[in-house]
């Protein structure tokens, strides 16, 4: 299947649904089954990718129902890392994890979920997975000399799983380092420690970058300025970037330092639950393309829409595809 | 029968606990209850620390919906301090007559309202009507609002207390300037103002402190004084005087902030207030046998004030409900002659009482909780409670918490001087309001669950005595960020 232009997708994470929350905590409170929890999971992600095709979007994630948060999901399945499991009270809570020894290689076990994915929709699959540096913030290191020495075998661990992925059928993999916002100083490594994990994945790369988004609100602030020119060495096709809330001042950046990446621009504010019309949809897609090239261009909330509620959401993703339309005519697409 | 001791006080309770229970035996033995009352019989002692507040000595609830029509439950709640020596079986005699809708006792009482949350009640109409005319009240009794507080003043205006929350402020900025993060505007929110005190006093100090240390942080400030009330506003103009160019003075709802300032999304550093939670509209649940209850209630006067009123004010006794519709809106020009009318304000509100009926929550679906719970966290929340509890749902201080919550900058923090009930546990050991302190209400806030809503929102709360006063009982409730 192939993309129109100015393709829309999501960033990852689709509304969590109030009754899958309690479901999870009471898995973790012990009232619930694996079994029980995992045909659960299957229920809530067929839904959320029906939600997303009947929306309209050209690319469908598995809506990351199945994960606690962007964290644990990975740190749970890295071998070799430390989990108190009694540290979490809701589901949501990171977990307190620890490295104490070299992380040996093995399988993370990403393909299931992936081979789920393909199964249930026809529409172009993408699956997005955190990237090193984000889970290296999150695990506290007792054995590396450094972080981005941790983050290095974190990353060589996740290529292997990525290159697995690609053999399964991934043609699109989307790789999450909000934590890059936070840390910008990190940038040099981050970059360095993001190409070891792409290294040889036969895929179409985007890492998607944004200023948090933790409890449905930003983490930090600042402008994308600290990226570059360090981003303009990662070996990726494309940077998704949060522009819907923030505004788009930074895309002069895109001018500035010639920027040779496809975007994944947000054009929709995943932190405030007004709905936008497709209007300003529209209009923020144009805006965009005073800097970058329609060709080049992918249409995306902000982030993750995890904490927004579930009409919203929809009515959300169901804007940002009349937006795109809109434009693709006035493009003559 | 089940008997609540709910406080821990020993000194000089008029009515034991031995008195009561003798006393509810002897109705018993007489048939004024019958057996299967007695065993459902909850009896609840308090202790009523304030001097002025919405209850009877005794008082009798029973539990309203489909569930209860055939026997319905009964609660006795005795204040322990109203109790004189020897009355309490006539108190409750009359409390139990006072159930039945066509009662004697019921028929004299002027009520000012239906069955209805206590969050809607026309005391807090009377609370607004205080503090939009504060100035009558205190020319009527010749002090100073800030007088009829525990101390004899704020604890928002402690000089030291505002010293440490601007060091702890400035380090917050100096942190941010030093990794290039701080914004060029710094924006801070007082929400609930009063006379401009804590204001004008926070912005000296930071003046001065930003002075000395040279970061020249203070002309980046943006303070903005936020109030319902256009008339408060005003008056803390002159506080705040030699700041105005930093100032800007906002008509909020203290319950919705974000409605008004949702321009400064994500933007402001500090918010703070003082003593504005525990005036927020409030009301009551009750958790008992894995189940919740809504406490509605009516306020009224007792007849016997009704005719005192009248007689004080020349306001006919049917006519009394009119005239304080005509107060509430006008204040004390609702009497010809505004010294009446002033006595009538407050004589009225000192009379004023609150009558009460559970509801099980079952019975009203469209009840609503307030913003961040649903009936399912509650019941989460509740699971590991004692039985038979009561506790305030500190409604308008939820809202007003969840409504902040956006505004705050990734590195922005509340802070708020209130009493709060940190742990429900404490609710079967004090009462914590509502009383009435001069003309407003005064109301405990349930920290507690404002803990159980901020961390499903992304932050930890935490509460801290506040040090500065000794004896106070206002603790500090300030947010940091959770990962």
């Amino acid at each position: 299947m192939t993309l129109p232009i100015l393709p829309t997708t999501m960033v990852g994470s689709y509304s969590m649904p109030g009754w899958l929350e309690r479901l999870k905590t009471d898995y973790f409170a012990r009232r619930i089954s694996r079994h029980d929890l995992d045909e659960i999971h299957d229920a809530a992600v067929r839904s959320a990718i029906k939600d997303q095709e009947m929306a309209g979007l050209d690319m469908v994630t598995d809506g990351e129902l199945r994960r606690d948060n962007m964290i644990d999901y990975f740190v749970e399945r890295l071998p070799g890392v430390q989990i108190d499991r009694s540290s979490k009270k809701f589901y949501y809570d990171f977990y307190d994890s620890e490295v104490i020894g070299k992380i040996p290689m093995a399988a993370i076990g990403l393909i299931d979920d992936f081979r789920f994915l393909l199964a249930n929709t026809e529409r172009v699959a993408k699956i997005c997975i955190t990237g090193p540096h984000s889970l290296t913030k999150r695990v506290r290191n007792k054995h590396y000399p450094s972080e981005e020495a941790l983050a290095t075998d974190i990353a060589r661990v996740m290529n292997m799983e990525l290159k697995e992925l690609v053999k399964a059928g991934a043609k699109y993999i989307q790789i999450d380092e909000p934590y890059y916002s936070g840390f910008p100083e990190d940038i040099n490594w981050g970059v360095n420690v993001l190409n070891i994990l792409v290294e040889g994945v036969h895929a179409k790369i985007a890492v998607h970058i944004c200023y948090g988004n933790r409890y449905g609100k930003p983490s930090w602030e600042g402008s994308y300025r600290y990226l570059f020119p360090a981003i303009l060495n990662a070996k990726v096709h494309s940077l998704s970037l949060e522009f819907a809330r923030r505004g788009g001042e930074d895309l002069d950046l895109f001018r500035e330092f010639k920027v040779p990446f496809e975007l994944g621009a947000g054009v929709i504010d995943v932190k405030d639950n007004s709905v936008e019309t497709p209007d300003i949809v529209a209009e923020r897609i144009r805006k965009t393309l005073n800097f970058v090239a329609p060709e080049k261009l992918y249409v995306l909330p902000d982030c993750g829409l995890f904490h927004v509620p579930r009409d919203i959401a929809f009515g959300k993703l169901r804007a940002m595809v009349e937006g795109a339309k809109i434009v693709r005519k006035e493009l003559g697409k | 029968m089940n008997l609540h001791l709910n406080y821990t006080r020993k000194d000089s309770a008029p009515s034991s606990s031995g008195d009561v229970v003798a006393t509810v035996l002897t109705l018993l033995e007489e048939g004024y209850l019958n057996a299967a009352q007695f065993a459902r019989l909850e009896i609840h002692l308090d202790w009523l620390q304030y001097k002025y507040n919405f209850r009877e000595a005794v008082t009798v609830m029973q539990i309203g919906g489909e569930a209860h029509e055939n026997l319905p439950p009964m609660e006795i709640r005795i204040d322990s301090r109203q109790v004189a020596p020897g009355s309490l079986r006539g108190l409750v005699q009359k409390a139990m007559a006072a159930q039945t809708p066509d009662s004697e006792e019921r028929r004299g009482r002027i009520y000012f309202e239906d069955f209805r949350p206590f969050r809607r009640s026309i005391v807090w109409e009377f609370n607004r009507l205080y503090w939009q005319r504060v100035k009558d009240w205190e020319k009527a009794t010749g002090k100073g609002y800030q007088e009829a507080l525990p101390g004899g003043k704020s604890d928002g205006t402690d000089a030291q207390a505002v010293s440490d929350s601007v060091e702890e402020f400035w380090k917050l900025l100096k942190e941010l300037d030093t990794s290039n993060r701080l914004p060029q505007e710094i924006f801070i929110l007082e929400i609930g103002v009063g006379m401009g005190a804590h204001a004008g006093m926070w912005l000296d100090r930071f003046c001065t402190l930003d002075q000395e240390r040279g970061t020249n942080f203070y002309p980046r400030l943006r303070f903005l004084l936020g109030d319902y009330s256009l008339a408060t506003l005003e008056h803390s103009r002159p506080a705040v005087k030699r700041h105005l160019d930093l100032c800007s003075f906002i008509a909020l709802d203290a319950t919705d902030p974000i409605k008004t300032l949702s321009f400064l999304r994500h933007k402001i550093l500090h918010v703070h207030s003082t003593n504005m939670y525990d005036n927020l509209p409030d009301e009551e649940v009750v958790w008992r046998d894995n189940r919740i209850y809504w406490v509605q209630s009516r306020a009224y006067l007792p007849a016997a004030d009704a005719a005192r009123i009248s007689q004080l004010s020349g306001v006919a006794v049917a006519d009394i409900p009119a005239v304080v519709d005509r107060l509430l809106d006008v204040g004390i020009a609702a009497l010809p002659d505004r010294a009446k009318g002033m006595q009538f304000w407050m004589e009225t509100w000192r009379a004023m009482r609150i009558e009460e009926q559970l509801v099980d929550a079952v019975d009203m679906p469209d009840a609503a909780f307030p913003a961040g719970l649903s009936t399912l966290h509650m019941e989460e929340i509740l699971r590991y409670a004692p039985n038979d509890l009561r506790f305030h749902l500190s409604t308008g201080a939820l809202d007003s918490f969840r409504n902040t919550l956006p505004l705050l900058h990734p590195r922005g923090y509340l802070q708020v001087q209130d009493i709060f009930v940190t742990d429900l546990q404490e609710y079967s050991m004090g009462f914590h309001g509502p009383g009435k302190l001069d003309g407003s209400i005064v109301n405990w806030v349930n920290g507690a669950l404002l803990r159980e809503v901020a961390e499903r929102a992304g932050y930890d709360l935490h509460f801290t005595p506040f040090q500065y006063r000794p004896g106070s009982k206002t603790s500090v409730l300030y947010t940091t960020r959770r990962e």
